[in-house]
């Protein structure tokens, strides 16, 4: 066991140090990034200008060594060693690109022995691995990005929360129930119902409820004032709206904030039941062929406590891996839910990050993200082991 | 529903004597499974409208209609020089059928060449790997287990926005962007763009297959036929393509069929985010997406794409679950 999770850990580092390489040879081929939006407002930029922006998000310098500045915050400047400067004119960048007409190439390569000063240690990162996440520049220019992650995890684990404590409290009576009663109506009902619900688009779900909700109980309401109708996004409004003539709702209190949260998380509840439900019907259909169950049954017991205390638990065991691999959802958040709902959530806050170029923010986002994965998949391996001894590594 | 009436009558009839070949009994399991077959009936019918485009669309592609006065018009909408909009129009008064049609035929070319193309990847590699082992296989399984170790949808958004921004194009035989852009039934230019999508989704989509692959081919390298086979001279190519992979392409083929509706779905959400098909090539994603900020004031509009949008996933899904049931050996008739 021991051999096996050093061997495990040490291929979590790899991955997770080749996914964080790959993103930033991504950012490298990228266009502009922050200079976008630059490019757009002032046409006429000259070279020096443009250089000196390139210099302030660290762009001119190459990406490998971006990468390790991102990564441990080195190299900072020349290395010293017993008084004396090593490796001080090694090129680290291109400050100033050579135009075609003067044959291409660099005008003004960044040595080592300038990084202190074009690019001090107070302005840079100390290194994600030191946790420090760099600023943003786009989103919330300036502010720390670790900053503004926080400022958004709440919204997610919220959704995520309620959704999950949600769909287990009817996924698993459903699941169980279906599997009992195998080949009923309730059972072939439930079976197609689980199936068409989990093969829907997401993004084309959380649209239908907006349409329902919100949309059309909108237009029921003109006719019917006392029709109640949905918010169809944000956490929470901005100024007092009414929900139907009998109902009016000041913005922040808590059942605005309820409100709000009735659709995406019913979105995410349905996907989940739809999910999960189907697992533990096959799950449990498994745990009611073996022995002990006929055992229990041939001893005289109950039907409600072979299926409580014998089936139930043993066809729990394997759900518990899935449920572990939801570890990573809690801080990256449903991407596609949060933007359809315009949820200030974590998976919106990537997604307005890669839509603006706030590089920082989307590799941090994608660091944590990858490594909650590993783990998550490492920690199910080792449960599924825990709960199960017959299974061994 | 007759057409599904008449194989199941069929299949009660006893058979005297007669042999059914493999594939009949296939066929005849898969024939009962009804919401199977209901949905090759709704595959069948997309992809000749998909197919037909061209010929039966209203309208061009692009075309705005000027003379529409409402925009987006509901369907049924009238332009002042008495054409019908059987579907309406959209914000830019481009009929809305028409977009259908061809979003029909964008959104189910990429379905199927990624798909075929992953799983041909999956397949040959993970044979390859089965059977050949050593340094090859660790190779494959370390590379399918990263793939499938990595936060899938951020690292596929990421790829696609940047991919998309750069205009960045593979360098493919004029050829190839031809077949593609024929299978778009949109310009190379066009093309080039869904090319590159289509490369991410390959890229993260092969794994799958070459897993079971790998495993069939684990199990069968093993057994006496692949022994004999040697025995009379067989080279490893031959073994390999002849034997291996014919005997285990039957979880492939369920492996596929899911695989489409999961590419289906990866197409749209993407191409509704925006990251994935762009204007003015039609995909049933990215009308989706313009249709929602427009559905305020007009609630008819997301459901032109959105529904069959999940006829289709479901559709490719329930046939999954047929060909599932139909080619599992475990049960018998």
């Amino acid at each position: 066991m021991t051999a096996y999770l050093i061997r495990r850990l040490f291929q979590m580092v790899i991955v997770v140090f080749v996914v964080s390489l790959f993103m930033f040879f991504l950012f490298n081929i990228a266009p502009g990034g922050p200079l976008t939006g630059l490019q757009q407002q002032q046409r006429r930029i000259t070279p020096e200008e443009k250089a000196r922006i390139r210099a302030q998000y660290e762009l001119d310098l190459y990406w490998p060594v971006r990468y390790t500045r991102w990564l441990v915050g080195q190299p900072q400047g020349p290395l010293v060693i017993g008084g004396q400067e090593w490796f001080a004119n090694v090129p680290m960048g291109c400050y100033l690109e050579a135009t075609p007409e003067e044959g291409g190439g660099c005008a003004d390569y960044v040595y080592l022995s300038e990084m202190p000063e074009l690019h001090p240690p107070i302005k840079s990162s100390r290194g994600i691995l030191f946790g420090d996440f760099g600023n943003s520049t786009v989103v919330q220019a300036g502010r720390p990005v670790w900053d503004l992650l926080a400022s958004r995890l709440m919204a997610t684990v919220e959704l995520q929360v309620i959704s999950l404590v949600l769909a287990l409290v009817i996924a698993i009576p459903l699941g169980i129930y279906s599997a009992v009663n195998q080949y009923s109506k309730f059972d072939y009902t439930f079976t197609t119902a689980a199936f068409v619900g989990s093969s829907m688009p997401t993004f084309f779900f959380g649209l239908l409820f907006i349409l329902l909700f919100t949309v059309l109980a909108g237009r029921a309401q003109e006719v019917w004032p006392w029709w109640p109708t949905l918010p169809p996004g944000l956490r929470e409004a901005v100024r007092p709206y009414d929900v139907a003539s009998w109902l009016r709702v000041q913005p922040g209190t808590p059942l605005d904030r309820f409100l709000h949260l009735l659709m995406p998380v019913a979105v995410l509840t349905i996907f989940s039941v739809a999910a999960w439900s189907r697992f533990l019907r096959s799950s449990m259909l498994e745990v009611l062929r073996q022995d002990y169950v006929r055992t229990a049954r041939a001893k005289g017991l109950v039907e409600r406590l072979v299926i409580n205390k014998h089936a139930l638990r043993n066809a729990l065991i394997p759900f518990i891996t899935i449920l572990v691999l939801q570890i990573p959802i809690f801080f990256a958040g449903a991407i596609v839910t949060e933007t359809v709902f315009a949820w200030p959530g974590m998976g919106r806050l990537y997604f307005d990050a890669l839509n603006r170029s706030d590089y920082n923010i989307a590799l941090a986002f994608i660091y944590v993200t990858t490594i909650l994965t590993v783990v998550a998949t490492l920690l199910g391996d080792i449960l599924y082991s825990v709960v199960d001894p017959r299974i061994r590594y | 529903m007759t057409a599904t009436a008449e194989p199941l009558a069929v299949a009660k009839i006893p058979r005297e004597g007669k042999e059914e070949s493999q594939f009949q009994i296939v066929l005849r399991r898969f024939m009962r499974h009804k919401l199977a077959v209901a949905g090759v009936v709704v595959i069948v019918v997309m992809f000749i409208g998909a197919l037909l485009a061209p010929y039966i669309a209203p309208f061009p592609r692009d075309a705005v209609d000027i003379a529409v006065a409402t925009r987006p018009g509901p369907p049924g909408t009238m332009s002042s020089a008495g054409e019908m909009h059987p579907l309406g129009v959209d914000h830019l008064g481009r009929d809305l059928f028409t977009r259908l049609l061809y979003g029909a035929r964008v959104s189910l070319s990429i379905a199927f060449i990624v798909v075929v193309v992953s799983e041909l990847f999956g397949v040959v590699l993970g044979a390859t790997a089965g059977f050949m082992g050593g340094w090859f296989d660790t190779f494959i399984s370390r590379l399918v287990e990263f793939l499938l170790s990595i936060p899938t949808l951020p690292i596929l958004l990421i790829t696609a926005s940047i991919l998309i921004k750069t205009d960045a194009q593979l360098p493919l035989p004029a050829f190839v962007t031809g077949f593609v852009s024929w299978m778009l039934a949109a310009p190379p230019q066009e093309a080039n763009k869904v090319i590159v999508l289509m490369a991410i989704l390959i890229l993260l989509g092969w794994t799958g297959a070459a897993r079971l692959m790998r495993g069939m081919a684990l199990t069968l390298r093993n057994q006496d036929f692949v022994e004999a086979l040697r025995a009379v001279g067989a080279s490893n190519t031959r073994i390999m393509f002849r034997h291996i992979i014919p005997n285990g392409i039957a979880p492939i083929l369920v492996n596929a069929s899911l695989g489409l509706a999961g590419i289906v779905i990866a197409e749209a959400t993407l191409s509704f985010l925006g990251v994935g098909v762009q204007e003015p090539t039609p995909s049933w994603g990215n009308m989706l997406s313009t249709a929602q900020s427009y559905m305020f004031q007009h609630p008819w509009l997301p459901l032109v794409p959105g529904i069959p949008l999940c006829l289709v996933t479901i559709a490719f899904n329930f046939i999954g679950d047929g060909m599932r049931d139909a080619l599992d050996p475990r049960l018998k008739r």
